[in-house]
Formats: C-alpha cells, structure tokens, sequence
C-alpha cells in the first residue's frame, strides 16, 4: 500500500444502496429534518417511469411531492432559477435530484440559490465560495457511471453570456447518495456499456493520476473488480438485478476515487473530443482508456500492473510474467471493449472511426484530431496526468485511437 | 458480499495525512466556515511540544486560538462543562482536538454540548438526540491513540455517547505528531487500529466501502507496524500506522460492535488499560473460534495479510490457513520486537485479581457475556508465544 508523503481525501456523502433503497427517502429526509422535498429530473428519466417508482416510493410518506422534470441536455442557469422559484414558491425544504450529470448540476445549482437566497449565481462560482451547509439534497443516479452523485463540482451554463460557471465546495456534495437497482434496469445495453466503461476509466485513471493516495487506491480497486465482472453481466441481461445494484455501486465507488485523486488522459481527450464533435462522454472514455493506461505505463507500469488481480483475477493474474501484467490490463480492456461492441451489435464503438451518430453518420472525421488535440491543450485534466502531454503526443494518441491501433510507445517524448 | 440485502456508509472526515498536514489547517478550517477555534488537549498526556507544533501551523492566519490543555486520564462531564463555558464565554466557532483517546472523547462531548446549547452539559447522557449536524470539529491525532478518535463513539466515565454526528469533519496527520518515542505505544495503537479493522473485514454486514477503509487499514498495519515499532525515527512507518488508526474509526462506525472492540472496551472503561493490549491478546482465541465456527470468514484475510502475489498463488482450500499463518507470523514478530514491555497476559498486565471479578461481571451482562467471559479465560491462561 503507497503512502504518499502528503495526500487529501474526502468522500462525506452517505451512501444508501439496495434494490429497495428508494424506500429509505422519507426516513433519510427525516433525519435531517425535511419532509417537502422537490423532485428534480429530466422528461427521459420521467419518460422511462423511473419517476412513477421514485414517487411510489416516497408516497404518504412525504409532503405531496413536486416534479420538475424540465432539466435541459446541458445544464442551464434561466432553468435553475426557474427551479429555485418553484422551490422557494411552494415551501419545499430539500431536492431529490433523479438523472445524470445534468440534474445533479442542475440541482445543486438550485441548492446553492435556495440556500443562500443568491439572485447572482455568479457570486458563489469558483472554489470555496459556498461557507456553510445547504439545504438537504439526496442524488438518485439513474445510470451507472458518472459518479456525479457523490463529487462536489457544478458546472451551470449561462447560455446568454456564453459563460460556463464552475462552482466546487464540500458543501456542493449531496447529502445522501441513493443507489438503486430499479434506476438503471431499463438502461439499454450500448448505454450501460458506455456508462459502465466511464466508471471503469474513472477507476483505472484515479488508480494512476498523480494525487492517488491509499483510500482512492483501495476505492478504485474494489471498482475494478465489480466493473469487471458486471459490466458484460448487465450488458447481456439488462433485468439482473444484482448486476445492476452491483454496477451502481462500483460506479459510485469509482466517483469517490477520481474525485479524490484526479483524472487524466483519457478525460483530457475525452472532453476535448466531447467539446468539437459531440461525442458521448462514455463512449470516449470507452475508447480512449487504453490508450491512456499505454501513454503513462513508463510511468506508471506498477500501478497498473496492480490493476490486473482485480480486472481478472487470479488465474490469469498468476499466469501472466509480471513484466506484462501492465500490458495484460490494457489487452483486456481492449477485449471488453470488443465483447461490448458484440454484445451490443455493434452500437459500442471501439475506436473513433466506428463512432457514428442516428443517423448513421461519422461523428468524428479524421481531419478534425488536429483540433481535438489542440482544444484538449485548454482542458484542467492535463494537470493530473502523470506524463506530460503535448500537442504532438495528443495527435498521437487520437490518431491511434481513431484507427483502432495500440499507440506505438517508442514515438513519444518521455519527460 | 452481500449487496442484494441493501446497507448504509457513511464517513463524515476527510482526510489530510503527511508533511507538515498542519499547515492547511487554517484553510480547511475556513472552508467549514471556522475562525476561531478552541484547542482541546492534555499538557499531560500530549505535552508542550505536540501544542506548540499545532499552534506554530497558525502561523499569520490571522485566526485566534483558544487552548484548554486540562483534559486528564479520568475526565467526566464536570470538565466537558467547564471547556463548555470556556467556549461560550470565548465565542469559539469549532472545536480541534489535539491527541488520542479520553482528549477526544471530552472534546467530541464539548461539541455535542455547546453545539445543542444545553445549559448544564453535565445533564448529557447516551439518550441525549442528535438530529442535526454538530459544529466544526477537527481532530488531531497523536502517535498514542486508540482508533476510536475518528469513531461515532465517545466514552466518557464509562457513559457511551453514540452518533455519526460525533465523528469529526477533519482529521489531520502531520509527521511531525504521529511518532512516538516508545514502541509499545504504537503497537498499542497499531494492535486496536488492527483488530478493529480485521472485525469489520470479517462483518457479516460489510459493504464495499466500508471495505475499502478496513483493507488499507489492515495492510498499513502488516505492512508497516513493525517497523514503526522498532524504529521509532521512522516517520512514513509511524505515519502508515496513524492512517490505519484514523481509517479503521470509520471502519467500526459502520458495522456492529465486534467481539475484540468490546473486550478492549471494558478493559479500558474499567481498570484504564489500552485497549489494543487486550485486543491483541485476545485476537488468537477469537480467530480459533471464527475458524472452528466458518473457515471462510478467515481465508478472505488473506488477501489484506498477504501480497497480492501470495494471495494469488494459494489456493482457495488453503487461504485460511494461510491467513492464520501470516497472522501468527506478525504477532509473533510484533511482541518479539517488543519483549517485556507489552503484556501477552492478563496476568503480566498487572490487573489486580479482584478488579478480574468485576470485568467479568461487566462482561458477562453483555448478551453473547458467557463466550466473552471463555475468551478472556483464555487470553489470561495462554501466553501468545514470541
């Protein structure tokens, strides 16, 4: 076990898991003395009926219960307004935010204006800005992979001023984090896939970055080894219910890892290809792992080597000559992504090229990598990485990525 | 595991662990929106330099600081009043203990006190309801601690106060804190830390994150406890087994009270004894019986006792033998390396016979008391050989 000289962790959300464990809402309110919560969500959440369980759930048993399901794709700051007024309207005294990223940035976003009765967003934007507790809010993830539920990060977008709010406090992070197993069973196989595969990335990259430190270490193992193991289980039977409430709680753990020690690489690019051709967050993660456990292995080739006792267990573990059980991890991950893409019948991309939109067109054409690798240069993760990325290694990389072929090694710059 | 059955976690710290960890006091403290602090601690169990350690990492802050250095070994709600009226009348905002076991207990009753308002805190009890989150309160750890600082538990005179709220906001471990002169103090810690840790590794109840907290903690302290015993220079050593205490707090927060954290306990209450001397002493019988009783609670030990390459390498059938064999091992070393100073008995821990009586008294109300009472009998009678 790595002890660094200094290190940080931090994870105050209490976690409540089961296939019953929305049931346990109105009693978790309680404790913290709240009983009118609002409901927080999407139109696809509501539209899959997760909403129809959230609320037979919490039934009697809390203040009629109001639904606002008008979260928009990208979170929007006129729609958190919008929410705080209704909050504030009806006398609502906590959220339940249900859906992904979205919701909960949307949710926190109203808990900071409920809370603080802020008019100005803006003013509580950056680090450290938030100084006290905000009202009750409990995270229901309705897909297993984010990890949104228990990081205190808010992104709010002031689409009129073109500015992108970043807001981060201890205060941000959920009160509760509820993981059940109804919320992701009706998640289709290439979603599960892609959600499940960003979990693994931020697992295996909280296992790497630079501020990894034993908890995110013993977090991202634990994740490795459900991801693993439940991953294609879910993606085949989309009903296994042990699966699911497995793969929600391995993402979850995941999410406790990547927010303590930081992502790399993978996110780097996956944001920059994210930002210009729109591709889904998961499916970059999907792809691009591999290729950043390859780019840090001469700095890293430990740590992922450790990877491979939870990844595959122990047969494969002792078979493989300890000089390429790094090398072993990354082949397998390029092989769960292979299972995945058949699986899905081909909906899992498996490299750029293959990534294509509804209407079956390429998402990412080969002459855009130039600009991805550029627009990756102004992205927070390259700071996390444990190698120095560059312009030259970026295109690299996607280049790789985007054919489908294992970076080459030999034509990086070691610094 | 077992998901399907649905479980809780919960661990309220965070944690800020290595070089100098001290000097971001000031800054974590403000983001828990704290100023003015008020410093509980023990001239005579901590002494001046830990404080002036901690005062020093204040540097030009700005913030003033309170210090109550008074706490004693046998501290009661008489004094949690008396810091109580100190920090009202002081206008403190958040309280930071500085040292290990009765000095956090006190402070974690301060908290609870002054954050409830109560007008007399010498009313408190066990039953006393806590809702709502306490005040800020921080907790910095020493090298002579019992594990149980970063817990959801406080005992006070014997009086037990329960609640996730007790648990602080913070813990900090800074080198410079965490090492102590005196091998026996920290196999006192390591050996609790340890066995507290293996209990909830081994909880029918656990839960992977809880897990993730007991299994760093029990390789922290196979890996590093001897070490830190025999070479009390050795700061990353002494810091491994500082991290394993703090961790194996939130570990016990989240599951029963197993069978060693019990028998520590009463042993402390009642004749002040650390409480990892009896749970070290005791961990050999209770494993025997965890062994006779389902060898499989004892072969997923071997996956935290051993590396990973060990752990691959045995084969099912014979990982609880395993387990066992490297815990032998380890204990062997850990009280060779200590010789006479830590007990391996009862008897050579020098409790008085008649206060035997009324342990077991205690112990046997406890509802599984007759199986407690066997364990101590053998811990008293078998050496734990060298």
């Amino acid at each position: 076990m790595i002890l660094p000289d200094y290190y940080e962790f931090c994870c105050r959300v209490k976690i409540v898991a089961g296939h019953d464990a929305l049931e346990k809402i109105p009693d978790l309110l309680a404790d913290m003395g709240a009983k009118k919560p609002l409901i927080i969500t999407d139109k696809g959440v509501a539209a899959a009926g997760l909403i129809t369980i959230v609320s037979q759930a919490l039934q009697g048993r809390v203040a009629a219960s109001l639904i606002a399901d008008n979260v928009p794709p990208d979170s929007d700051l006129k729609v958190v307004n919008q929410l705080a007024q209704l909050y504030q309207n009806n006398a609502c005294d906590s959220i339940i935010a249900v859906g992904g990223g979205s919701v909960m940035d949307t949710a926190k976003g109203v808990n900071i204006v409920v809370s603080e009765n802020a008019t100005d967003l803006m003013a509580f934007s950056g680090a450290g800005a938030l100084k006290r507790h905000l009202k009750p809010l409990v995270a229901v993830p309705t897909t297993a992979g984010t990890g949104s539920e228990v990081t205190l990060v808010a992104v709010i977008k002031d689409h009129d001023k073109h500015l992108k709010m970043i807001f981060t406090s201890y205060f941000l992070l959920p009160s509760v984090s509820v993981l059940d197993s109804r919320m992701t069973m009706t998640m289709p196989p290439f979603i599960t896939a892609m959600t499940g595969m960003d979990a693994l990335s931020h697992a295996m990259e909280g296992y790497y970055c630079i501020q990894k430190n034993p908890l995110s270490d013993t977090h991202s193992l634990a994740a490795v080894k459900m991801i693993c193991k439940y991953l294609p289980i879910v993606a085949k039977n989309p009903s296994d219910k042990d699966g699911r409430l497995a793969m929600s709680v391995a993402a979850c753990l995941a999410g406790i890892s990547f927010s303590n020690s930081m992502v790399g690489m993978v996110h780097n690019l996956g944001h920059a290809t994210g930002a210009v051709c729109g591709v889904p967050h998961g499916i970059c993660m999907a792809i691009l792992l591999p290729y950043g456990l390859e780019y840090n292995m001469h700095k890293c080739e430990e740590a992922i080597a450790e990877l491979l006792l939870p990844m595959a267990g122990e047969e494969i573990y002792l078979k493989t000559p300890k000089d390429q059980r790094a090398q072993k991890v990354v082949s397998l991950i390029r092989q769960m992504n292979e299972d995945l893409n058949s699986i899905t019948g081909g909906r899992h991309a498996r490299f750029f090229s293959e990534v294509k939109d509804r209407d079956g067109k390429q998402m990412v054409p080969r002459d855009v990598l130039p600009q991805i690798a550029k627009a990756a240069l102004m992205d927070g993760a390259t700071i996390y990485n444990p190698e120095d990325s560059d312009y030259e290694d970026n295109l690299m990389v996607l280049e790789a990525a985007w054919e489908g072929k294992p970076f080459d090694r030999n034509k990086m710059k070691k610094g | 595991m077992n998901l399907a059955a649905g479980f809780a976690f919960t661990c309220p710290f965070k944690t800020n662990s290595g070089n100098r960890a001290l000097e971001h006091l000031p800054v974590e403290l403000s983001d828990l929106n704290a100023f003015k602090p008020l410093i509980i601690t023990s001239l005579d169990l901590v002494g001046k330099k830990a404080i002036r350690t901690l005062t020093n990492a204040f540097g030009d802050s700005g913030m003033t600081l309170g210090v109550f250095d008074d706490v004693t070994n046998t501290a009661d709600l008489n004094i949690v009043e008396q810091i109580k009226d100190i920090f009202t009348k002081g206008q403190y905002d958040s309280i930071i203990a500085l040292g290990g076991d009765v000095v956090v207990d006190v402070a974690k009753v301060v908290n609870l006190a002054v954050s409830l308002k109560v007008t007399d805190a010498r009313q408190l009890s066990g039953e006393t309801a806590i809702r709502n989150p306490l005040g800020s309160f921080v907790v910095v750890p020493t090298a002579a601690v019992t594990g149980m600082e970063t817990s959801k538990y406080a005992f006070l005179n014997r009086k037990p106060f329960i609640s996730i709220q007790l648990m602080p906001n913070l813990v900090i471990l800074d080198t410079r804190l965490t090492r102590a002169k005196d091998g026996k103090i920290m196999a006192e810690a390591g050996l609790a830390a340890f066995c507290r840790a293996l209990e909830a590794y081994i909880a029918p109840d656990k839960n992977p994150f809880m897990d993730a907290y007991a299994f760093a903690a029990l390789r922290f302290i196979r890996e590093n406890l001897i070490t830190a015993v025999k070479n009390s220079s050795d700061k990353k050593a002494a810091l491994a087994v500082a991290n394993a205490a703090a961790m194996s707090g939130c570990a016990v927060s989240n599951t029963g009270r197993g069978v060693l954290n019990r028998l520590g306990q009463v042993f402390q209450d009642m004749v002040h004894v650390h409480p990892g001397v009896i749970m070290g002493m005791c961990l050999t019988p209770v494993l025997d019986d965890y062994m006779k009783k389902d060898s499989r609670l004892i072969s997923v030990l071997l996956y935290p006792l051993t590396t990973d390459d060990e752990y691959a390498a045995t084969p099912e059938a014979k990982r609880a033998d395993g387990a066992q064999n490297a815990l032998r091992k380890f204990l062997d070393e850990l009280y060779g390396a200590l010789g006479s100073k830590m007990p391996r008995n009862l008897k050579d821990a020098g409790i008085p016979p008649y206060l035997m009586d009324d342990i077991f008294e205690v112990i046997s109300r406890e509802p599984d008391g007759d199986y407690l009472c066997t364990v101590i009998e053998r811990a008293g009678k078998s050496p734990l050989k060298a």
